[in-house]
């Protein structure tokens, strides 16, 4: 058949979340961008992750970390930054950096070789590990602070932890996708490791992370982010 | 009542005769003459072939003794020298039978007073008992195929089964058609090695290729081979379709114009039961009974998402004969006969001759006397295929499913099994799997390719050696790398997986308050029963649906239950029919093809249908056997291409979306399908019929077969169903862990969604073996692609494009299926960008 694909048309823009006086991008890969410090946030990069379950005998695709390295590197190049910050349990394990298979090990410090690297500690991955750059329990940089697990403490919170992700129905269909969310004082990223899950926004385990009257939410799409009117959430069989 | 082992006396039978005297022990025939019965001529067969070295497939019908035919053997045998050890092991697809078997082989033992000893061993069996059985096994043991495998993974089960001289298969048709029968065939295999004298004995119900299931025993035992036995039938059923006085509906599925009609029935019956296709038919009809139930007959309802305690309580009441009535699901299809049932009905669409023979059988259990049967057609359409249903049930036509072979991941689970037991040759063990018919086309490289996967994943990236379940030792055999792996086998066994399901809780209502997000409103409902968690992903707050026969509210999800709140509304909202399992049969299609396309036969018709069918062929054409209709319109706003292919839902399914994509590249502009049993609606905003007319749209390269080639791929790997095929292949074959029941009670799970690991296996080994598996049991499950590609190869060059102004008589039925059937999922970046828009829209206060 000599069929032509048509063109998505839409009349959205870009998404860019003003937050804390700061002009951040969200990338489809779930990384943010800070085109300020030249930087790229990524949270929950869980390295490891199928391995440290196929030591415990399930024997998981040996490809997540791979996945995830890829992301990281086409973001790089995509955005040009000269840094990373990864916003803590970036390894599945504490052991789990030891664990890499050889080309996933040489990929990663490749990166870590291309970029400043900042790694805040979480709880997956409390105890610093030598692979380069520096490891710190959370950081404060141009009005932010930085960490892993979003504890309250008064506005300009860029989290993750909680690997977002947000339901909305429209005509009749249900679509889920990972999220950015924020409520002006708490930013938190999606998971941006592969072998991740997320969980809705409106599970009442994260009920007690935001003021629900101010949420901002941004969900990933195939090609963009687009920005969704929090009246639109639900939560169904999630 | 019971399955009645004994024949009647005064029963001929007109199956096989045997060619010699039969050595029944003097003991047994003394106690047929006592009760003044005579053993049946099938049942003698039966121990004719075994008493010979070989195995036996009966098949008979209902009510023809056939369980005591599958037993002879063995109690011949006991009589005398009953042994140490088991001696007889039967197997059957459901618990209850084994129960039920036991309490009548206990009867004619009793009274004797043979010294063997019946015990059977299911999921209920307590834990103690289980292990004395495994100590100290009784002569015959009962059970069902996953605990065979449980028992198999023992490193005692050479010792216990050493012994073993028979194996009962009952309902074997039932088992065959799935996974559990590729489980119990590798079960069997392993059974015949450990214990070469053994004979098998299968019992079925008719099916359209007997060969095929003799052929299915007859490989297990090397030198056995086995005998195809065929009781000949009792009495012809006496079958009618309800000649409503009131119009029958064009669409829907409820039933409920023939309400009155069916109250007169039941009462003029002793008991009668009410099949219907899915649990919401059944909540629905129950329902509208029980509304009109003036005179307060006692009518129950039966169906698989209700409380285990209140089925046993309806089961227990049936027995006892104090119900008229029960309606119920396929959840009675095989099994224990309840009561004395003098009158079937089929609700709806009989799908099927051989399943409908089979669920008539239910009426009646004396072979002589004819079972009585009443369909009642919900929808014009199911006028037409229960006409077509009784003339194939009349000529003892069979459109039965035939055994599936081949599942890489119940061969992967097997496998393990073996290591469970002990250290296995793996030259050994492929014969031995070879010997199993579903997998009798097994190579050694497939073999091998399994035995990886099991080991280490099986990846393209060797990188789990150093973790391996399976370790080969130093004289080439297989053994499990430690213990944990036997002990996480035995709690993945079997492959039925159930769908996830959820509770659904009645509590109090709060007036569905937009935004409200946080916290339960009054938890301490009671728990209503459990539904399939995907339901509850299409329903939104305020949604109505039927459940446990109240109409209820959906409130919510709250941490794993469905709250609910009573309603107050007549109508529920949301009719969740969900097609049911069964598509229509390519047999009865053909009926229905046939029916429509002879006016000659209209006239067994009703008044109403005959009509239809007539203003059809006036205003348009009516659809032939050897081509395809494809009728175009406009409606409303919108364009509508409609086509009747009469190949059942699935099928149906997956060509509507397929169909959908390929209009969407040829600037049709779909915006949605739906798909019935018979025809599909496709509407858009373009004009098809313009595009068709004009040449610009070709409908022979629409419906060309290449569809089945990159178009279904690209679909299917993104879609919901082959993740759902996946999640299956990938617990059966033991990749992750199977989720047990309270396992799940913190909001954060434990185990990694299937979801996720299909995406990264497959962006990295499209062509690993669990994908291959799952892609397989998609096209053969939920898609019907064989079905699908044969109608599109008779079609070819036969598409007939019918071009009207408005829509046709037969399009109406399909039409009014739209908005009441979800449309099958492809989450789609448009919702999104609608969303967004929207939130844009109200940025700039438009």
């Amino acid at each position: 058949m000599s069929l032509v694909a048509s063109e998505p048309e839409s009349a959205v823009a870009e998404a860019v979340i003003g937050f804390a006086a700061q002009r951040l991008v969200p990338l489809v890969s779930g990384a943010l961008y800070w085109p300020q410090e030249n930087a790229l946030l990524v949270a929950d990069l869980h390295l490891d992750k199928f391995g440290a379950y196929a030591r415990r005998g399930s024997l998981l695709p040996p490809y997540d970390t791979a996945m995830t390295l890829k992301k990281l590197e086409a973001d790089l190049k995509a955005t040009g930054a000269s840094e990373v910050i990864a916003l803590g349990d970036s390894f599945h394990r504490d052991e789990s950096h030891e664990h890499l298979i050889d080309a996933d090990r040489l990929r990663l410090l490749a990166l870590i070789g291309a970029a400043h690297w900042t790694w805040i500690s979480g709880n997956h991955d409390r105890l610093a590990h030598g692979l380069g750059g520096i490891c710190v329990p959370g950081l404060e940089r141009g009005g932010l602070t930085l960490v892993h697990e979003p504890k309250r403490n008064g506005g300009g919170l860029v989290a993750g932890h909680l690997h977002p992700a947000a339901q909305i129905a429209i005509n009749g269909r249900v679509t889920r996708r990972r999220c950015f969310v924020h409520d002006g004082e708490t930013l938190v990223l999606p998971a941006y490791g592969a072998g991740t899950g997320a969980m809705n926004i409106l599970s009442p385990v994260l009920a007690p992370y935001f003021q629900w009257d101010r949420l901002e939410v941004f969900m990933i799409g195939r090609d963009r982010v687009y920005p969704v009117s929090a009246k639109r959430l639900v939560r169904m069989g999630d | 009542m019971g399955r009645g082992l004994a024949s009647r006396a005064g029963c001929t039978d007109t199956g096989t005769k045997p060619e010699r005297p039969v050595p029944l022990h003097p003991k047994i025939s003394d106690w047929f003459a006592q009760r003044g019965w005579s053993p049946r001529a099938h049942q003698l067969a039966v121990l004719q072939a075994t008493e010979a070295g070989r195995s036996a497939l009966l098949i008979a019908p209902t009510g023809a003794g056939k369980t005591l035919a599958g037993f002879l053997p063995s109690l011949n045998a006991l009589v005398e020298a009953p042994g140490e050890g088991i001696h007889t092991l039967y197997l059957s697809p459901l618990k209850a039978l084994a129960v039920d078997v036991q309490r009548n082989l206990m009867r004619p033992i009793e009274d004797m007073a043979l010294p063997i000893r019946v015990e059977a061993r299911t999921g209920d069996t307590s834990a103690a008992k289980r292990q004395r059985q495994r100590r100290d096994p009784p002569q015959i043991l009962l059970t069902t195929p996953e605990q065979l495998a449980l028992l198999l993974s023992h490193e005692d089960a050479a010792a216990m089964f050493k012994g073993l001289k028979r194996i009962v298969l009952d309902e074997l048709h039932a088992l065959v058609t799935s996974k559990r029968g590729e489980l119990l065939s590798l079960g069997l295999a392993r059974l015949a090695t450990l214990a070469p004298d053994l004979r098998i004995t299968a019992l079925s119900a008719t099916v359209a290729q007997p060969d095929l299931l003799r052929d299915w025993i007859g490989g297990l035992v090397p030198g056995a081979g086995a005998d195809l036995l065929v009781a000949e039938g009792g009495a012809a059923p006496e079958l009618s379709i309800l000649r409503s006085a009131v119009r029958v509906p064009w669409s829907g599925h409820s039933a409920r114009y023939a309400i009155p009609e069916l109250f007169e029935i039941i009462k003029g019956h002793r008991t009668t039961l009410l099949f219907v296709n899915t649990r919401s038919q059944a909540e629905m009809l129950f329902q509208e009974l029980w509304a009109q139930n003036e005179e307060m007959l006692a009518i129950a309802l039966h169906h698989g998402s209700l409380a285990v305690e209140q089925r046993r309580r309806v089961e227990a009441a049936m027995a006892e004969g104090r119900l008229k009535a029960v309606v119920c699901t396929s959840t009675l299809d095989l099994g224990i006969d309840w009561g004395d049932v003098d009158l079937v009905v089929q609700i709806g669409a009989p799908k099927g001759a051989s399943r409908m023979l089979q669920r008539i059988g239910r009426a009646n259990h004396r072979l002589d006397e004819p079972s009585r049967a009443l369909f009642v057609p919900s929808n014009r359409f199911e006028v037409l295929e229960c006409e077509a249903a009784l003339e194939a049930v009349a000529q003892g036509a069979q459109d039965s499913e035939d055994p599936v072979s081949g599942g890489l991941d119940v061969l992967a689970q097997h496998i393990l099994g073996s290591a469970c037991a002990g250290p296995f040759d793996p030259i050994a063990l492929f014969d031995e799997i070879r010997r199993a018919w579903p997998y009798r086309a097994l190579t050694w490289e497939g073999f091998e390719r399994v035995v990886d996967f099991v080991a280490t994943g099986g990846y393209a990236l060797r990188a789990y050696e150093r973790y391996a379940k399976l370790k080969q030792t130093t004289d080439g055999r297989f053994r499990i790398s430690n213990a944990t792996i036997a002990q996480q086998y035995r709690l993945n066994v079997g492959t039925i997986i159930e769908e996830p399901m959820v509770k659904v809780r009645l509590v109090r209502g709060r007036g569905f308050t937009r935004g409200a997000v946080t916290g339960p409103i009054g938890r301490n409902g009671r728990v209503l029963g459990e539904m399939e968690e995907y339901f509850f992903t299409t329903l939104s707050k305020g949604d109505t649906f039927l459940f446990g026969s109240e109409i209820v509210a959906f409130e919510g999800m709250f941490e794993n239950e469905a709250y609910v709140s009573r309603s107050t509304g007549k109508d529920p909202k949301i009719p969740s029919y969900m097609g049911g399992k069964f598509p229509l049969s390519t047999y009865l299609a053909d009926g229905v093809r046939k029916l429509i396309a002879d006016p000659s036969q209209w006239h067994l018709l009703p008044g109403q249908v005959e009509d239809w069918l007539a203003v059809q062929r006036d205003v348009s054409l009516l659809p032939q056997p050897d081509s395809l209709l494809v009728e175009t319109f406009p409606r409303g706003e919108r364009y509508y291409l409609v086509c009747y292919p009469f190949e059942g839902r699935l099928a149906h399914q997956t060509l509507g979306m397929l169909l959908t994509r390929r209009l969407e590249r040829a600037r049709a502009k779909p915006l949605g399908f739906v798909a019935s049993d018979y025809s599909i609606a496709i509407w858009g905003l373009a004009d098809m019929g313009a595009l068709i007319s004009s040449g610009r749209l070709s409908l022979d390269e629409l419906f060309d077969e290449d569809m089945l080639g990159d178009d279904l791929e690209a679909w299917l790997d993104e879609s919901a169903l082959m993740r759902r095929t996946f999640r299956n292949c990938a617990i059966i074959s033991g990749l992750i862990e199977r989720r047990h029941p309270g396992q799940e009670k913190s909001g954060r799970q434990v185990t990694v969604s299937s979801d996720i690991i299909y995406d990264v296996l497959y962006q990295h080994e499209p062509d690993h073996i669990l994908i291959e598996a799952s892609r397989r049991d998609a096209a053969r499950g939920l898609l019907d692609i064989a079905r699908l590609g044969q109608m599109l190869a008779r079609i070819r060059q036969h598409i007939v494009h019918m071009p009207l102004d408005r829509i046709s008589p037969l399009a109406v039925p399909v039409l009014l299926d739209i908005g009441k059937e979800g449309v099958p999922g492809e989450a789609r970046d448009s919702a999104l960008m609608e969303a967004a828009e929207e939130l844009m829209r109200e940025a700039e206060g438009r």
